[in-house]
């Protein structure tokens, strides 16, 4: 009985994790930036004049 | 709808796909985009903001090689057309896509053309970003140099440090112009990164103190995800300084959030570092219990590596309770999983575990015992007819940790 307690023992010590244990080494990233290009506001900035214009044109 | 296709502009279908991605349907956008581009259209400018675009969608779908592919026609177009500002932004978004697909030398390049531009242009936001991909670049870079070593943070390679080193210089000099143009959203995600790099460079009081004005930033915008990123942060950093309560108790506010925010994997890694935490701490019984939550949320989201973690941890902490039985349970659990998985390491340490358990318990016990065999071949073929494991994906980069630093060994 003596030794299986000793075993016992001697297990519990190699569980405590003094030296190893699974550690969770997730560390966690911010996003990345992309470059944005917008048709949108290329076509507002470029072509809303002349489509207004020539809108204008038509109906006149 | 065929007829609508048929008959609407490039630039209507353009526009229709930008607006869809903008609601984050980056799926539904693409196909908008791709339309556009079978119309055609002869304004060069309108056709390389939807290259850009269509790049940018397959990026955050995740589709690399598509992403790739566009930014490239993108970049070709910007040069045609001598638009200088249009080829700086392609060549950021050329540098991101190939360093996410790990082609780190080519990325630097367009990355360093990127920042080119932007200082010729004398464009400052330009300019800050061009430095944080860079920094990204680099510590990217050294991370998967990394991978291939075994060593904690700050024990690694002089080439990996490099690396790293590279990256803090450019996240510090993206930090200068930020804060200066007073961007705190940037001043953000420059610390964050900043933070992380330091903390595998083995420097963590650093690591420490820019996770903190990474938290305070995040608080600014109540920016709740970006919260939870900094407190799991700081809890890895304090448990490299030795600091296991601090640690507990930033990861217990990552798993508040995690709840909050109802990621079930975000949750799940949050008990899995508490169960480690508390195992530093030799407080089995609250390891136990984290480490339960954990594997009722891996078999939840039928995660088997998880699962196998969560069990490997169980045996130990059951083993260091004395409680045998149920110690016996998990590492025979374990074992199961290493074999379905393949993972030799994991069916050794399992066997090994069983084997020591097994002789507390005064039985014979052999590793190749046929009994033993029998149950886990029965098992195992038991576990193939599941369905298939979808890892999570913050489960992945979950790795075998040797920590020793001296001040574990001190306190223990």
């Amino acid at each position: 009985l003596s030794s299986i307690n000793r075993q016992a023992a001697e297990l519990q010590s190699k569980a405590v994790p003094s030296k190893q244990v699974i550690h969770s080494d997730n560390i966690e990233m911010e996003p990345e930036t992309m470059e944005i290009k917008s048709v949108s506001e290329y076509f507002n900035k470029v072509h809303m004049g002349t489509l207004v214009y020539s809108c204008k044109k038509k109906n006149k | 709808h065929v007829r609508y296709r048929m008959e609407a502009s490039c630039l209507e279908l353009a526009l229709e796909g930008e607006r869809l991605c903008k609601a984050g349907d980056c799926r539904a956008g693409v196909s908008f985009f791709e339309a556009a581009v079978q119309v055609g259209t002869e304004d060069l400018k309108t056709l390389s903001a939807i290259y850009s675009q269509l790049g940018n969608a397959y990026f955050y779908l995740h589709e690399y090689n598509k992403a790739l592919e566009y930014h490239h026609h993108d970049l070709t177009l910007a040069r045609t057309i001598g638009d200088r500002l249009g080829e700086a932004k392609a060549s950021g978004n050329l540098g991101n896509t190939l360093k996410v697909l790990g082609n780190f030398e080519e990325a630097v390049l367009y990355c360093e053309r990127h920042l080119e531009i932007s200082r010729e242009l004398y464009d400052k936001v330009g300019e800050a970003r061009a430095l944080y991909n860079l920094g990204n670049v680099y510590h990217s870079q050294g991370k998967s140099l990394a991978c291939t070593a075994t060593q904690d943070p700050g024990e690694f390679p002089e080439d990996v440090k490099a690396a790293l080193q590279r990256a803090v210089d450019y996240y510090e000099a993206n930090l200068l112009i930020v804060t200066d143009l007073g961007d705190r959203a940037a001043q953000g995600r420059a610390y964050g990164n900043l933070g992380n790099t330091h903390y595998l460079l083995g420097n963590f009081r650093r690591a420490v103190s820019s996770h903190e004005q990474r938290l305070l930033i995040a608080r600014e915008f109540g920016d709740r995800s970006a919260e939870r990123r900094a407190y799991s942060n700081l809890g890895n950093a304090f448990i490299f300084l030795g600091e296991f309560e601090m640690a507990a108790e930033y990861y217990k506010k990552t798993l508040q959030l995690a709840r909050q925010l109802k990621d079930r994997a975000v949750e799940a890694q949050s008990c899995y570092s508490l169960g480690n935490t508390y195992t530093l701490l030799q407080d089995y019984e609250k390891a136990i219990e984290y480490h339960l939550k954990h594997l009722a949320i891996a078999q939840e989201l039928r995660d088997r590596v998880g699962e196998g973690r969560a069990c490997w941890s169980l045996g130990n902490a059951y083993t260091a309770l004395g409680n045998h039985d149920e110690a016996v349970h998990f590492a025979e659990k374990h074992l199961d999983i290493s074999r379905e998985l393949g993972d030799r390491n994991g069916e050794l340490t399992a066997q090994l575990n069983l084997s020591d358990l097994q002789m507390v318990l005064g039985l014979s016990y052999s590793t190749n015992a046929s009994v033993l065999s029998e149950i886990q071949d029965t098992d195992t073929s038991k576990n193939v007819a599941r369905p298939r494991l979808s890892r999570r994906h913050s489960m992945e980069n979950l790795e075998l940790v040797k920590i020793t630093p001296e001040k574990f060994q001190v306190q223990n």
